[in-house]
């Protein structure tokens, strides 16, 4: 295993992360940089400042950090997200950490990279709340140590600042919060044979075995990011929507057909939000799709799911347990994806897999899922 | 003990020790045929599980979406199996299979049945050639 | 094309098949006269294990091929469900077939397939579902069902155990004592005279379960009358054979004939072509569907949507857990090619099946 670690360094070094280079961490491949937004320490200060500011929303009181704190595993731990004025959306806000490794962006991979993700929420009516871009780009123009900052990383002056520039450095930010090294890491990865316990080595026998789990949560031989960066439906939310599937996909297209834009569709209509994938792809084998989350760092990103109607990760165990549904007497979705099926866990079993999920969480974050 | 008498006797044991080894090594055609017989048994063996004689909880046999045992592709293996996670040899996946599609019990490694299924699957695979790795 | 600019702009352009509400208001839209669809469903394979209980993915499979069909918009003027909805032709298993299919919205028409057939040669599909051949015209189009599972009557008609034994035999797909799919004769003397009724120009678009043509006997992947089926259908100008049973995308032409297989709603088969011991004919025109990963048990499964026009067959093919396909026919090259995939530089890994 120390072999591939080196090989990865060494991929870094080739490639070149425009002085940034960091091998990355223990369980993880390094962090892939689009060319047209290479990573350097000014822009990625830049994009931390900006990530932090609460000036850009409607009523200057959320930041993107509102809903990614740091100190809540770059979550903000409640079930779906509030923006300004308090105003609630439909889905429950994911990490930030390792967001870098997704090949698509949102719970419905609407964007396709982080600098078109980290656009959205100023300008969604139930988030940042802004009309457009305008007023934030205001702010930053008049703000003397944004313009310094934007020149020196992008040279453009003050009023050449775009929210392509915003998009970016917030973007680079973001590249940073990357986490390995987990208990996990450190046992499968690592050679340290003593870093899980026994209920956490039966947990992960599970994990790969009768829990059915790694085929979208992935593990590999030298790495885990714990997705599979593709859509499913696991029966969550589907009761919102039961029986009227055809009804709200045909509201949405005509909506969508006349102008009304996804993301904002999405995120307040509490209906239209369950539709998942196929409200972006319009594709009747992905209605209730949502992306597969990472489970790293998993023990304090809860509330889980898209709409973040699981408290407890016990709750989840069940939820796959029972074929997607929480009770054993609960209707199974029609739309139900065919990884997804009645598991026949023990209690045993299904308490070693929740140990395991716990072996997942990286240093940096050991410490908030103690305090739970 | 002299020398001559010892050198004898050495040399017979030698020529004793070449002629047993040499036999021992030698087979016959009738040799080869009844191996084969054997392997064959065996390999009718895996055919009737693979066709529906293994004790499959749910009725589900391998023949379903294996006929002829095609796509298994038993000469890529080992390989990674992203259904595992890891690097395996084929008789992991094969128990995959017996776990999943068939919700049965699984069969230990060394368990002449999974020997049978293996070697009925290589048989309608043989001349493939060897692709470890391949997905 | 970066890969941004392919998300947000390419994905409509390229998705086609992928977009059935678009692509069938585009339809209407277009000046063809009486232009309309219907779906395929097929290879269900519902199978009884004991008391209640149902193999789970072969139920699934059937349940959510409904439940996405239902959500077309506009609606298909009816559906054709292609055969094989039971795996040993058991009551329980058509009328629990049957059942998930009655939540469908419209209108069905049935094909008889072997595993509905050879326990009691399809006495109780016919009971629930009527004759097993006929014909029926719609707007502009006629349409033909046949039966094309029967075999020679020897084969049929040997001293079985039983009517399941006989049906084991024949739902054993590599069976080498299987025997050979044929329509027959009294249905060959039926068509012929069925036919005699319609003119040439009429479109014609005959629905069977065995694929009309010799791909791999050895899987009956085969219809051994074929060349007689063919022959009867020749004198018209646009004839479009759909059929089942092979659990795969296929397409083909002969002659004045377009074929075009079903997917399964339960599991996907393999290609006869990768059976290294023995010869078989893929057409040649098949750009093969994605080889599965049995853990998504819908993978490589699916159903189809059937967009009629000018006479013409397009058959859009919903594939979860994959990139949906279209097959459409060409009318320039005389053929059905897929929309996306036919050119050999644009086909991907998960198409070489080996």
């Amino acid at each position: 295993m120390r072999r591939f670690q080196l090989l990865a360094a060494a991929a870094i070094a080739a490639i070149g992360l425009q002085g940034v280079a960091a091998a990355p961490p223990l369980g993880l491949p390094p962090v892939p940089i689009p060319p047209d937004n290479p990573q350097s320490q000014d822009k990625i200060k830049l994009g931390d400042r900006l990530f932090n500011d609460k000036r850009f929303s409607a009523d200057g009181k959320v930041a993107c950090a509102t809903c990614h704190k740091r100190e809540k595993g770059f979550t903000d731990q409640k079930p779906v997200s509030e923006g300004f004025r308090n105003l609630r959306g439909t889905r429950n806000a994911p990490t930030i950490v390792n967001a870098a490794y997704m090949k698509t962006l949102f719970w419905d991979g609407r964007e396709p990279d982080l600098e078109g993700q980290a656009k959205q929420p100023f300008v969604n009516p139930v988030e940042g709340g802004l009309p457009d871009h305008g007023p934030m780009l205001e702010v930053i123009r008049k703000d003397p140590e944004y313009v310094q900052a934007f020149k020196s990383v992008f040279g453009v002056e003050a009023g050449d600042i775009t929210i392509d520039h915003v998009a970016k450095a917030i973007a680079a930010f973001e590249r940073t919060v990357i986490s390995g090294n987990s208990p996990f890491d450190r046992w499968r990865y690592g050679g340290e044979p003593d870093a899980l316990d026994e209920a956490q080595k039966r947990g992960f026998e599970v994990f790969v075995g009768k829990g059915r789990c790694v085929s979208c949560h992935v593990i590999e031989q030298t790495q885990a990011l714990f997705t599979d960066n593709r859509f499913h439906n696991i029966g969550v939310g589907f009761k919102k929507i039961r029986g009227r599937e055809f009804q709200v996909a045909r509201e949405f297209l005509r909506a969508k057909r006349a102008g009304a834009d996804v993301d904002k569709t999405v995120l307040t209509k509490p209906e239209a939000s369950e539709l998942g994938r196929f409200a972006v792809t319009e594709n009747l084998t992905q209605v209730g799709a949502f992306k597969t989350p990472t489970l790293r760092n998993v023990a304090v990103t809860f509330p889980y799911m898209h709409d973040g109607s699981l408290e407890t990760l016990e709750d989840v165990v069940d939820f796959y347990n029972n074929g997607g549904r929480l009770r054993e007497d609960d209707p199974v979705s029609p739309f139900l994806s065919g990884g997804i099926r009645p598991l026949d866990l023990s209690d045993e079993e299904k308490k070693d897999l929740v140990a395991f999920l716990k072996a997942l969480t990286s240093p940096e974050y050991a410490q908030i899922a103690q305090n739970r | 003990m002299n020398v001559s008498r010892s050198t004898g006797w050495m040399a017979a044991t030698a020529a004793a020790l070449w002629l047993g080894l040499g036999q021992a090594d030698e087979f016959t055609q009738e040799d080869l045929q009844r191996w084969n017989q054997e392997f064959m048994e065996v390999v009718k063996e895996g055919d009737r599980l693979f066709h529906g004689g293994f004790p499959s909880k749910n009725t589900v046999s391998c023949d379903q979406c294996h006929p002829n045992a095609t796509n298994t592709h038993p000469e890529t293996y080992p390989k990674f199996q992203k259904q595992l996670g890891e690097v395996v040899p084929m008789w992991r996946m094969i128990n995959w299979c017996i776990e999943n599609p068939l919700e049965s019990e699984p069969l230990p490694a060394d368990d002449p049945r999974m020997t049978a299924l293996q070697a009925y699957i290589h048989w309608e695979r043989r001349g493939a050639k060897l692709e470890p790795g391949k997905h | 094309m970066n890969r941004r600019n392919f998300l947000k702009t390419g994905l409509g352009a390229a998705a086609v098949g992928a977009l059935p509400m678009s692509l069938v208001e585009i339809a209407w839209g277009a000046k063809d006269e009486e232009r309309f669809t219907f779906a395929y469903i097929s290879d269900s394979h519902i199978t009884h294990v004991r008391g209640n209980e149902f193999v789970r993915n072969w139920d699934r499979g059937l349940i959510r091929a409904v439940a996405e069909c239902n959500l077309l918009d506009p609606r298909p003027d009816f559906v054709v469900y292609g055969g094989d909805i039971a795996q040993l032709g058991k009551p329980e298993e058509i009328d629990h077939g049957l059942e998930i299919l009655s939540g469908l919205r419209d209108k069905v028409y049935y094909v008889m397939g072997e595993h509905d057939y050879y326990v009691d040669l399809g006495d109780y599909w016919r009971k629930r579902l009527g004759p097993d051949w006929y014909a029926f015209d719609h707007k502009g189009v006629h349409f033909i069902v046949l039966n094309s599972i029967l075999t020679y009557s020897e084969w049929t008609h040997k001293k079985w155990e039983s009517g399941m034994a006989r049906m084991k035999e024949m739902a054993r797909l590599d069976n080498p004592n299987g025997s050979p799919f044929m329509v027959g004769e009294e249905q060959r003397k039926w068509l012929a005279q069925d036919l005699a009724k319609v003119d040439r120009d009429t479109p014609i678009v005959v629905c069977s379960h065995s694929p009309l043509q010799k791909i791999y006997k050895g899987w009956n992947f085969w219809t051994e009358d074929a060349e007689e089926i063919h022959k009867l259908l020749a004198p018209f100008k646009k004839v479009t054979v759909i059929y089942g049973h092979v659990h795969q995308i296929q397409y083909n032409q002969i002659g004045n004939i377009s074929f075009y297989a079903v997917m399964a709603t339960a599991w996907p088969w393999p290609y006869p072509n990768t059976y290294a011991l023995a010869e078989s004919h893929l057409p040649k025109l098949t750009v093969p569907m994605n080889r599965a990963d049995p853990f998504f048990e819908r993978d490589a499964t699916g159903w189809q949507l059937i967009d009629v026009h000018s006479g013409r067959v397009d058959t859009h093919y919903f594939l979860p857990d994959n990139t949906n396909r279209s097959v459409v026919f060409d009318e320039k090259r005389g053929h059905p090619v897929d929309t996306r995939y036919q050119a050999v530089a644009a086909r991907i890994p998960p198409q070489q099946h080996y």
